[in-house]
């Protein structure tokens, strides 16, 4: 009987065994006064651990514990977010549909208003610097020029201005988003009393627009034009008969095989 | 469907009374309990396993309570014990004393010995389902639960037993 063990005691205690186990337990209980209490004393810890717990089954269940009551809410719950989820799908699809219809309008409307808009808040940036105003100096020109053609996929020579009495100061490298190139050189001028001009310049965008607009911003001017290899946009406070002036000398130097249709209308 | 919401209906109670074994705090238990049926009602397509109901309910249970004693452990351990309260008994009784300090008792027991304790006097479970709720092997769940019963030796004292045999 000693291979009753203190496990074997408490499993009898818990109502584990099978018959031949309990009838084992029984046995050796009867012959040991000691584990007989030890026995007893766990089936008074069970009964008082039930007696303690056990009267709130006796309770009546809450509504809100009622499963059925609970899978219809569920059920309810689920529709609803369904039906919002499909409200979702409705209002982006017309807003998708209703975007796409008025896409090539806005496309076309937009897309150089960007692009020159861009160009006007470079300049702004850049020519208030005075040390760093560009990223590369016009005494490397040569190496300017390469850099920023290899940049752009496309042959880009610096233009010289300086019968329009423009000095070239250099230029650097800068994101255009508008562009599916992603890139634009922007070239810095500086004319006898310190007054800055900067071409903006991208490879042709493909994008329709007018081949050439002049806006006003605050204190600078800009002139936009494009034609089947690059998007130029000319930046600075000179008047815009100025501008017209400097874009013609630009036009001539960077693509003098393609002058465009209205060339002459600058 | 219905079939297992009736089934999910029946263990209720059982699912009542542990959880306010557990928390020691009737509202919290039906809250605990609702959670739980929540849960269960959502997923009884999906994740329920094959044969009797109750011990998946009882394994749910017991994740929730562990995740939220999880969330609150700070608070948990600064409860002063006279601060427990009492859970509803019946009519005062010669062992009515008695069974209070034997909750309170209990509550100090760490969780995963009171997880064992319960699930085997109260609930009445065989130890191998109560092993499988707790996803532990069958030798520890019977570790646990003589340490438990053990400590509850102690805490109650000898004194208390005579009190304790008044209520069989």
């Amino acid at each position: 009987m000693s291979e009753i063990t203190r496990d074997m005691l408490m499993a009898y205690a818990d109502g584990q065994l099978n018959t031949s186990g309990r009838a084992a337990v029984e046995a050796h209980v009867a012959a040991h006064p000691e584990a007989d209490s030890e026995l007893s004393l766990m089936t008074r810890q069970t009964n008082a651990i039930r007696a303690l717990y056990g009267p709130a089954t006796a309770q009546p269940i809450p509504s809100r514990l009622d499963p059925h009551r609970l899978a219809l809410i569920a059920n309810r719950r689920r529709w609803q977010s369904f039906a919002r989820a499909a409200g979702i799908v409705l209002v982006l699809g017309i807003g998708i549909a209703v975007g796409w219809i008025l896409r090539p309008l806005n496309d076309t409307g937009q897309a150089y208003d960007r692009l020159i808009a861009d160009a006007v808040s470079a300049h702004t940036v850049y020519v208030a610097e005075n040390r760093h105003a560009v990223e590369v100096a016009s005494a490397d020109s040569e190496h300017l020029s390469t850099w920023l053609s290899n940049r752009l996929a496309t042959h880009l020579a610096m233009p010289d201005l300086s019968a329009q009495g423009l000095t070239f100061l250099g230029g650097r490298l800068l994101p255009a988003p508008e562009t599916a190139g992603g890139r634009a050189a922007q070239l810095m001028y500086e004319d006898n009393t310190g007054a800055r001009l900067t071409l903006y310049i991208t490879p042709a965008t493909g994008v329709a627009g007018p081949p050439y607009e002049a806006l006003s911003s605050g204190d600078e001017n800009a002139l936009y034009w494009a034609n089947g290899t690059f998007t130029c946009t000319i930046v600075g406070p000179q008047s815009p008969t100025t501008l017209k002036t400097v874009a013609q000398a630009v036009f001539a130097q960077l693509s003098p095989e393609h002058p465009p249709q209205d060339y002459q209308e600058l | 469907m219905v079939d297992i919401l009736d089934e999910i209906e029946a263990c209720v109670p059982a699912l009542r009374r542990y959880a306010r074994a557990l928390t020691h705090d009737a509202d919290r238990a039906d809250d605990l309990v609702q959670d739980c049926l929540e849960r269960a009602i959502a997923r009884r397509s999906m994740f329920r396993p094959r044969g009797p109901v109750r011990p998946w309910l009882f394994t749910i249970l017991t994740n929730l309570y562990r995740n939220a004693r999880r969330a609150d452990r700070r608070r948990e351990e600064h409860v002063d014990l006279d601060a427990v309260p009492e859970p509803s008994t019946p009519a005062p009784q010669p062992g009515h004393l008695a069974l209070a300090e034997l909750g309170r008792a209990i509550q100090t027991l760490p969780l995963d010995q009171k997880e064992a304790l319960l699930l085997v006097t109260l609930e009445g479970l065989p130890y191998s389902e109560a092993a499988a709720i707790l996803d532990i092997p069958q030798g520890t769940l019977m570790s646990r639960l003589g340490r438990a019963r053990a400590t509850l030796r102690t805490l109650t004292g000898v004194a208390a037993e005579p009190h304790l045999r008044t209520v069989k």
